[in-house]
């Protein structure tokens, strides 16, 4: 045994695993995030001379009812994100599972998750047109009189944006379980097929528990990827109408590229990073088991 | 193992690439992608915003203008970056971050190019006016690139904005232009009853709601240009005008007259339906005369059934030849750049190439002036040429009056207004705020 | 389960599927149609007239340029952030180091930033090493940014991976790289397919970096040849149609491939183990 922790420590091996990931990410991730955080401190509209205003940018920021708004409408979106995962889990698993066709299913399954982000807003404003539209048009054969004008009602925008957002994003945690449930030695499945285990117990009791690791990473994928989402909002409505499905990054882009006011753009790109961050941490915290499950 | 190899060296190239770049990091700096090429040719660097996708004769004509001027010009070449109107906004704030703008760019007017000027970017294009533009633009057009009497840009648009509307549904219903308010009302109301949409608004870009918002303000504030007055801070945005123009807007909220859900669809949709017969009007600038003139991709029989008449007036009050409009994109030189002479000279050629081109071959209406008769044009040019040439006041869009982040405010306070969600008191108070806080 | 059961799974997974393969069929309509149809006409209809030229739009806009540099970037991109990423879950997961819970903290921070809070200080930082305007900054760029979701996933599959494994290897007297590159990166095939597939999606449909950094033509990517038909007063929505389905093929075709080898490797481990 000595001898294997002896090699699975070596130091070198590990600066030489390590560094290219490290160097990258260092260089092009974490040293620009310290420099948006160091422009959160200017007043500064990104063209002119910066004027160091301390932490007035924050400040003004955790007032900023706007901001608040946008964050709501981000956690909101968290919320409904981790909430889905379930769906995604159960599909992952019957496509998993040896059903005839399964195959095919899941290639069909994934096929929205390869369009770009302008390709799937196109769609979906078709979808919502409130005259013409895909939905208005099936609720008016349906019987439907008045059906609502989707990205325009304030009270109804930001659930009707968060179908597509959630939507596009399905195929890649189908992909993620699937390919881990695949992963799970058939084996142990025949074992329990023998000692008589329905097809709900096996999922239940063996599945899931196996890839309770994955699932808890995608917890964390889908928290962070909502509390920073921009594309689909900013192609569909912009933020509007007046605000009403405004997000933490679509605000803070209205405000670094439309209003010029780039210190407190970067200001609130920092804020939101540390949101994300300590949303994370909590999640990992309350996800965290003592045992490490092996097989 | 020669994957093992492999990835060694990958890794270790990776490592070095990075190196290289911090150490050039050091002596580089200075000579970023400014520096022009070697040898004798001079090269400017040019950016526009018309790609050949969707505007392919703006992207012609361009080219045209670009390869005379290097004919001409045997040192000098263009160094040409075409990107769509999105990214091209959001490419020039990055650039401009790092003071790397190119040597001639498009800017639009006031509010938006206000902190270019006041960062130095723009350079003063005083001297090409005088000397080679003298006297060729329109009255007034140079005003919206002006700051403190410096002019920073040469505009090369001139939009009025009229509502366009469809003369074969108003023939089918009995209608004629309106003249007031009223009878534009009793039109709303006819076609409401026989189950035509109305107007056609698409409000989720705010700035075509706001259109609508600044002609009541204009008409109700008579000989007075109130909005203006009030964003120059000369008034005060809770002018009794400016609230009775946001009351206004929220009568024909109640009255249906815009299409459904108008707030969450874009100009480009709601050009759409007026283009495809499903509103009977829309107010929108001259900019898309062509879509309604000579566009072979728009059906002949829709663009002979579109006529146009000037905003009526509210209440007995206003002028109907004051418009709300202004130029549009205008050229600016870059104060940094090494080739400033040869890019100022570029800017004066496109100019004085672009005018008579630009509207028999685009159908733009310059900014510099054309000499219409003498031109083969379609009658609605004529008609909108004349309506400019009488024109008694031009009312610049207001977001782009105001500074970025006050045009901010100001489009999404005309969402809630249109949306019904604000009332025009509060409409007006929370312009009034962020105006005196600048 | 019952035969009824069976048949209601079936009508259920249908259902899904005929609401998954839509956007495909309705991106293809689209790309034949005129705006007046494609905003005035319902949705659903078939085109009137198929407007073959939006294609033929799309090639005469220098189509061929911008497919071969999408394709490279991707690849080569594609290939680093998998290695890269491969290696570091290595040896945050299985190798025994103090370090390794900041360097995994470090990387996930990766996950967190919003990209345009990103764009400035990056054009500020590739400008001063003269790698604006030239690829290298986008391959770098898709490389980094795609390496924390690409750790994300590996790792819950990198921590599942039985101790036996590397415990006989090491014993038979195997090198750590031999047993990273034939016992690790093997078993790993299935997830690494997954990432494979993800990246290359995120990288062929990026398009705010290589807005940014690139401007000469030479360079640019297929996502701006779709932009390059949006316009300042039209958009030529039958053309972005025609690119997206032009763009979308290549990334169809290599999703089958390796949605198949994310079988093929199972089988294959499954042998070996």
């Amino acid at each position: 045994m000595n001898i294997v922790n002896k090699v699975m420590s070596n130091k070198w091996i590990i600066t030489l695993y390590t560094l290219p990931a490290l160097l990258l990410i260092i260089v092009l991730i974490v040293v620009p995030l310290i420099l948006s955080g160091y422009f959160g401190l200017m007043n500064w509209d990104g063209i002119g001379a910066m004027e160091f205003i301390g932490l007035d940018n924050y400040i003004v920021a955790l007032q900023d009812t706007k901001f608040w708004q946008s964050a709501m409408h981000s956690f909101l979106l968290a919320l409904f994100s981790a909430l889905s995962l379930i769906a995604y889990l159960a599909v992952a698993l019957i496509l998993a599972s040896k059903i005839k066709g399964a195959n095919l299913f899941r290639k069909i399954y994934l096929i929205p998750m390869l369009l770009s982000s302008v390709a799937i807003a196109q769609l979906w404003i078709k979808v919502y047109n409130p005259s013409n539209g895909m939905l208005n048009s099936i609720l008016m054969t349906l019987g439907v009189n008045n059906p609502p004008a989707w990205l325009a009602d304030p009270n109804i925008v930001l659930y009707a944006i968060f179908v597509p957002i959630i939507w596009q994003y399905a195929g890649f945690y189908i992909l993620i379980y699937y390919a881990a449930l695949k992963n799970i030695p058939d084996s142990l499945i025949e074992a329990a097929k023998i000692d008589g285990a329905t097809p709900l117990q096996i999922a239940l009791k063996i599945k899931i528990p196996l890839i309770m690791n994955v699932f808890k990473v995608t917890i964390v994928l889908a928290i962070v990827g909502s509390l920073k989402y921009f594309d689909l909002i900013y192609v569909m409505t912009g933020g509007g109408p007046n605000g009403a499905s405004e997000v933490m990054a679509s605000y803070m882009y209205k405000l670094a590229f439309s209003s010029y006011d780039f210190g407190y753009g970067s200001a609130i790109g920092f804020l939101l990073l540390i949101i994300t961050l300590i949303v994370t941490v909590i999640v990992r915290k309350v996800t965290a088991t003592k045992e490490e499950i092996e097989y | 193992m020669k994957l093992r190899k492999a990835v060694t060296l990958i890794g270790m190239l990776l490592i070095f690439t990075l190196l290289l770049a911090a150490c050039n990091e050091e002596d580089g700096g200075e000579s970023g992608s400014n520096e022009t090429s070697s040898g004798d040719a001079k090269s400017v660097k040019f950016m526009h915003l018309w790609p050949e996708g969707s505007s392919a004769q703006h992207y012609k004509i361009v080219n045209e203008i670009i390869a005379d001027f290097e004919a001409e010009n045997d040192d000098i070449t263009i160094d040409l970056e075409v990107l769509s109107n999105e990214q091209y906004k959001d490419k020039i704030t990055v650039l401009s971050t790092s003071n790397e703008l190119p040597d001639v760019g498009m800017t639009w007017a006031a509010g938006y190019m206000e902190p270019f000027v006041n960062g130095n970017m723009f350079a003063s294009v005083d001297d090409v006016v005088e000397s080679d533009l003298s006297d060729s633009f329109v009255e007034g057009t140079l005003d919206g690139f002006a700051i403190d009497d410096t002019t920073y840009g040469l505009p090369l648009e001139l939009n009025i904005s009229t509502v366009f509307y469809n003369k074969s549904i108003f023939e089918e219903h009995g209608l004629e232009e309106p003249e007031t308010m009223e009878e534009l009302n009793e039109i709303v109301k006819t076609l409401n009853d026989n189950g035509v949409n109305p107007i056609a608004l698409g409000n989720r870009d705010a700035w075509t709601g706001s259109m609508w918002y600044m002609y009541l303000a204009d008409r109700l504030g008579g000989d007075e240009d109130v909005l203006s007055e009030a964003i120059n801070r000369e008034k005060s945005f809770e002018d009794p005008v400016l609230i009775q123009a946001a009351e206004e807007v929220q009568s024909l909220i109640d009255a249906d007259a815009f299409v459904q859900g108008f707030n969450g669809l874009a100009d480009e949709e709601a050009k759409s339906m007026f283009m495809s017969e499903q509103a009977a009007m829309y107010l929108i600038a001259t900019w898309d005369l062509p879509n309604f003139t000579t566009n072979e991709d728009v059906p002949q029989e829709f663009r002979d059934s579109v006529g146009y008449f000037q905003f009526p007036t509210v209440d007995g009050s206003g002028d109907v030849n004051n418009y709300v409009g202004g130029p549009g994109v205008g050229l600016f030189v870059a104060e940094n750049s090494d080739v400033k002479e040869e890019a100022k000279a570029f800017a004066s050629y496109f100019l004085q190439q672009w005018g008579e081109k630009a509207v028999t071959e685009v159908g733009v209406i310059p900014a510099t002036k054309v000499d219409a008769e003498s031109l083969d044009l379609p009658e609605m040019y004529v008609d909108v040429l004349n309506d400019l040439n009488a024109a008694t006041n031009i009312t610049l869009y207001a977001d782009v009056q105001m500074s970025p982040s006050a045009a901010q405010v100001h489009l999404d306070m005309i969402q809630a207004l249109f949306g019904g969600e604000v009332t025009p008191e509060d409409f007006a108070k929370t312009h009034e705020d962020t105006l005196s806080q600048e | 389960m019952s035969r009824i059961g069976y048949s209601l799974l079936y009508i259920c997974l249908g259902l899904v599927a005929v609401f998954q393969i839509f956007p495909i069929l309705w991106l293809f309509m689209f790309s034949l149609k005129t705006n007046q149809e494609i905003f005035a006409g319902s949705p659903f209809a078939l085109p009137l007239e198929p407007k073959w030229e939006n294609y033929l739009k799309v090639f005469d806009g220098g189509i061929a340029t911008y497919f071969w540099n999408s394709i490279w970037i991707t690849v080569v991109a594609t290939v680093l952030t998998i290695l890269i990423a491969s290696m570091a879950t290595f040896a945050i997961t299985r190798m025994k180091w103090k370090l390794s819970g900041l360097v995994l903290g470090l990387i996930m921070v990766g996950l967190m930033i919003p990209i345009h809070s990103a764009l400035i200080p990056l054009y500020n930082m590739f400008l001063n090493v003269n790698l604006i305007d030239n690829p290298l900054s986008i391959v770098l760029t898709y490389i980094t940014y795609n390496l924390p979701i690409t750790v994300m996933i590996l790792l819950g599959f990198y921590t599942t991976i039985p101790r036996e494994i590397e415990e006989a290897a090491i014993i038979d007297g195997s090198s750590i790289h031999r047993l990273f590159f034939r016992i690790i990166l093997p078993i790993s095939a299935p997830i690494m397919s997954t990432t494979v597939i993800i990246n290359m999606i995120y990288n062929w449909n990026e398009f705010v970096f290589v807005n940014t950094f690139i401007s000469s033509e030479k360079y640019k990517t297929l996502t701006v040849g779709i932009q390059n038909f949006i316009g300042q007063y039209m958009t030529d929505w039958g053309a972005i149609g025609a690119t997206l389905v032009i763009s979308v093929l290549p990334i169809i075709i290599a999703f089958l491939f390796f949605s198949n080898k994310i079988m093929e490797g199972i089988t294959a481990s499954a042998v070996k183990g």
